[in-house]
């Protein structure tokens, strides 16, 4: 190779290098930090490559009217690089449908998959669009009026630019996941319920994410088309795709730099590799040969470092963590009112009527395929309030607070807060409005540290919009300190100050039971719902826990308490209803309630 | 009058093909909770399989047979060897369908590797013609919407009268209580994909008997329409799966006689899209 030949080898590498950098990059953001599956995601690239060509290809072909095509617009560089990421990024908004709460994500990363195939095809077999199969050729370069782009100094200039738009990209996905907003979205990755459940919209943090990875990836195709000069429909299959996902698990999910890593290995490094290896075999051999190379590298990674090369960098809070030792949690005073609670006063009960009810549901029902789990159910929570709920398995309680919190729509009946009529809300709705629960099942978000757990919860933080975030670090640091502080005295309370900077997925069982309260604590409700938030914690700080409970709930907190443990009930909860078979069997303070023979033959036994 | 009832007859014949694929997809989602997109490779594969027994001088008939054994040994490897221990891991379903697309890549690139990639055709006359009008259908067609409705038949007297079906059955309704009821769910999971894969089998010989001519990648579009007919009749059910395939065979055939071949199977990505948009459990789902 002589020595402009090996410039220009160099400068082509540094040009694809930068669009596979800037692909991959889009993606992770997409599937690595926010989880959203995008097989469709090669669509995009697709889209900003044509925007590009028939915005600077002139009006009629070249070649004589050869390729037909719409548009053919002949507009100046860099209008149709901008225009590639624009319609990148608008061709994303019919498809957010499709990652609303209410698809598996699965489901959804399949009708994806299956509209590449579909949008390919339709490019294909339709002809005057963009002239189909043989798709377009003699694509002008950029500037090319001006310049030679067959120059040495052309190619070394437009991998310059390739290279600085790589950068930038780096730039903006890091601002954008190195923040509150980005915390976000990683929650919403490791357990989009949960996320919902704190007061997350769903659709709009995927939505966002669509748009931006279809900016992204409409920007690296635009970069392409203007460096080869020709696109056409055999460039977009959808196992494209599958070549992007490869570089992104390969280098490493989550983590900008492992899709730096990923993009210049797997793209890049396969197409230069064969490059080096003599040929052999029938035609066709080496390109079958290198998809399944492909194909292992995804099913072995998955299966021996689903983490990547460069795994995702835990977020350590330098503030937190060793400096503060104490490992018991500081004990509450015994309230008087729960002192008086433990010997189950019955004027207890008269008090009880007196509060205002904050939480009510109004003969509310759910049926599962004709089964029916809650049956006109009528609960009122009252302010200051710790209500129990009580039953034996399958009595409808989680059901109950699924449908208060709003995770699970009613079948019948209403919901109302604070007077308001919520029944229509979505559970972030109702999150935002001050109502949190917690989930029977472990839910913490496994692998966000145990203080971004809790910072994750705080209501209206700044920089957790995409704006916020744009904004950056200034624009929400100072309100991010307060929040950790904040996150600091909860640890410091529960005594879990050692783990900060763990991830919350290696705690044991019970450490995550105590993340999940703390972090709904973060959340600031009005009102609590809690689902056997005891459960595998041991007695004595079930104990703490209790009392810190009845604490929040004489500074006018309301909660509620689903709980196998009668002694736990009779020591803190008050009232108590008992749930059998979908309904409400009967309700008052525990001592009530064993008077009550039907109530003890139910449920109270012993 | 003639264009629509030789359109149906077309429609009938995919449906077919559809059905007895669409119903092994969608059994393997049931019991074991994995979208298999590597159902297309496994078709091919065993298509690829009757085509060197057609070669041998065989006929395509007992082709299908090794077809069906294979298609059914190679699902219980991919399943055995892959998907169980990925799922003992409690991978996630997306990374499980990565998985899954990895696999194809694998199987369908490694054929062509083999097999080279242009396209092959099997060895078989066609047969008379019968029907009336437009409505007109090959013996071949006919045998394949026979096989299908045997199938079918297969499968509902499998899931309805047999213990094992009512055992498949309860293991798709809920896995873990399945076993503690005592129903030994391993044995319920490698008999699932034996079945599934017969039937995967089977409806790769057909797909490729009705195609014509097949190379190692000719299912890629076929899964959209698998995926379609799955998703239509609610993911999961063998019984929406067939009431599925019935409606998107006819759909795209008749789209093809009235709109152009050229945009048959767009057809069936509208009508998955409407699905996935308005209903994801599919019209025999249950409800939201």
């Amino acid at each position: 190779m002589s020595g402009s030949g090996l410039e220009f080898y160099l400068t082509t590498l540094l040009v694809y290098g930068g669009i596979d950098v800037i692909a991959c990059l889009g993606l992770n953001q997409q599937f690595g930090v926010a989880g959203v599956t995008n097989f469709g995601y090669i669509i995009f690239q697709a889209a900003g490559a044509y925007t590009a060509a028939v915005l600077s290809l002139p009006k009629d072909s070249a070649n004589g009217g050869f390729q037909s095509y719409i548009a053919g617009l002949s507009l100046p560089f860099p209008v149709p690089w901008i225009a590639g990421a624009v319609v990148g990024a608008v061709l994303a908004v019919p498809f957010t449908f499709l990652v609303g709460k209410r698809l598996r994500g699965d489901f959804a990363a399949i009708g994806l998959l299956v509209a590449a195939v579909m949008a390919n095809l339709l490019v294909t077999n339709y002809r005057p669009f963009l002239n189909g199969d043989a798709g377009l050729a003699l694509i002008p370069a950029p500037l090319n009026s001006t310049m030679d782009s067959q120059s040495l100094g052309y190619q070394w200039g437009y991998s310059g630019v390739a290279v600085i738009l790589a950068a930038a990209t780096y730039w903006f996905c890091r601002r954008l996941t190195e923040s509150p907003y980005g915390r976000t979205l990683r929650a919403m990755r490791d357990n989009d319920v949960v996320a919902d459940s704190l007061g997350k919209n769903l659709r709009l943090l995927r939505a966002e994410m669509l748009v931006i990875g279809g900016a992204i990836a409409g920007l690296s195709g635009a970069v392409l088309v203007g460096f080869i000069t020709l696109w056409a429909p055999s460039a977009w299959g959808y196992a494209e795709t599958i070549v992007l996902f490869a570089a992104v698990i390969i280098g490493g999910a989550g983590n900008h730099l492992g899709a730096i890593l990923g993009a210049v290995l797997v793209p890049l490094g396969f197409e230069e590799a064969t490059r080096f290896i003599p040929s052999f075999g029938p035609p066709g051999l080496i390109p079958a040969l290198q998809w399944v190379a492909i194909g292992i590298l995804i099913v072995a990674f998955l299966w021996f470092r689903p983490e990547g090369i460069i795994p995702e960098r835990r977020r350590t809070s330098r503030e937190v963590g060793d400096a503060q030792p104490p490992e018991t949690p500081r004990p509450h005073q015994p309230s008087p009112r729960a002192a008086s609670r433990a010997g189950n006063e019955p004027e207890e009960a008269r008090s009880a009527a007196a509060d205002p009810v904050v939480l009510e549901a109004r003969v509310i029902s759910r049926s599962f395929g004709g089964v029916h789990a809650v049956a006109d159910v009528s609960i009122a929570l009252r302010r200051g309030h710790l209500t129990g709920l009580i039953g034996p398995n399958g009595a409808g309680k989680s059901t109950t607070l699924a449908m208060l919190a709003g995770t699970l729509p009613v079948s019948s009946g209403s919901i109302w807060l604070e007077g308001r009529d919520i029944t229509s809300l979505p559970a972030y709705r109702r999150a935002r409005l001050g109502l949190i629960r917690t989930f029977q099942l472990a839910s913490e978000f496994k692998r966000l540290t145990v203080l971004e757990n809790l910072l994750s919860a705080v209501p209206a933080q700044a920089g957790e919009q995409l704006g916020g975030a744009l904004l950056g670090r200034r624009h929400w640091a100072a309100d991010e300190a307060k929040n950790v502080a904040e996150a600091r005295e909860m640890l410091d309370r529960f005594g879990l100050s050692a783990q900060a900077n763990a991830y919350a997925g290696d705690l044991s069982g019970g450490q995550r039971r105590l993340v999940e309260i703390m972090r709904a604590l973060m959340a600031r409700p009005s009102v609590l719902l809690l689902d056997e938030p005891m459960a595998g914690v041991h007695p004595k700080l079930a104990n703490e826990i209790g009392e810190h409970l009845l604490h929040l709930c004489e500074e006018g907190m309301t909660i509620a308490v689903v709980e196998h443990e009668l002694a736990y009930m009779d020591q803190f909860c008050d009232p108590v209803v008992v749930m059998a078979e979908g309904r409400v069997l009967a309700e008052g303070t525990m001592s009530e309630l064993r008077r009550r023979t039907e109530v003890v033959e139910a449920y109270l036994v012993g | 009058m003639s264009l629509l009832l030789a359109s149906l007859g077309f429609g009938l014949v995919t449906a077919a093909v559809l059905a007895l694929a669409t119903v092994g997809f969608t059994l393997q989602f049931a019991v074991t909770d994995v979208l298999n997109l590597a159902f297309g490779a496994v078709m091919i594969v065993a298509a690829y399989v009757a085509y060197w027994v057609n070669q041998a001088g065989i006929s395509v008939w007992l082709g299908l047979v090794a077809a069906a054994i294979v298609g059914s040994l190679l699902s219980l490897v991919l399943n055995r060897f892959i998907y169980a221990p990925f799922q003992r891991r409690r991978t996630s379903s997306i990374a499980l369908v990565i998985v899954a697309l990895g696999l194809t890549l694998i199987l369908e690139f490694g054929l062509q590797a083999f097999v080279g990639g242009t396209s092959v055709s099997y060895q078989l006359a066609q047969g008379p013609t019968v029907g009336s009008g437009g409505f007109q259908l090959t013996v071949v067609q006919l045998v394949i919407i026979a096989l299908a409705l045997a199938a079918m038949v297969a499968v509902h007297a499998l899931l309805t009268f047999t213990r094992l079906g009512k055992a498949m059955r309860a293991t798709a309704a809920n896995r873990s209580l399945a076993r503690t009821c005592g129903i030994r769910s391993d044995r319920v999971v490698t008999v699932t994909w034996l079945l599934s894969g017969a039937l995967c089998g089977v409806a790769g010989t057909v797909f490729a008997v009705d195609a014509g001519s097949f190379n190692a990648t000719s299912a890629d579009l076929f899964l959209v329409l698998i995926l379609a007919a799955a998703f239509l009749g609610g993911p999961g059910k063998a019984y929406g799966a067939m009431l599925g395939a019935l409606v998107i065979g006819l759909a795209t055939e008749v789209s093809a006689a009235y709109i152009s071949p050229a945009y048959k199977d767009v057809v069936a990505f509208v009508l998955l899209f409407a699905m996935l948009a308005w209903r994801p459990t599919g019209l025999l789902g249950d409800r939201a």
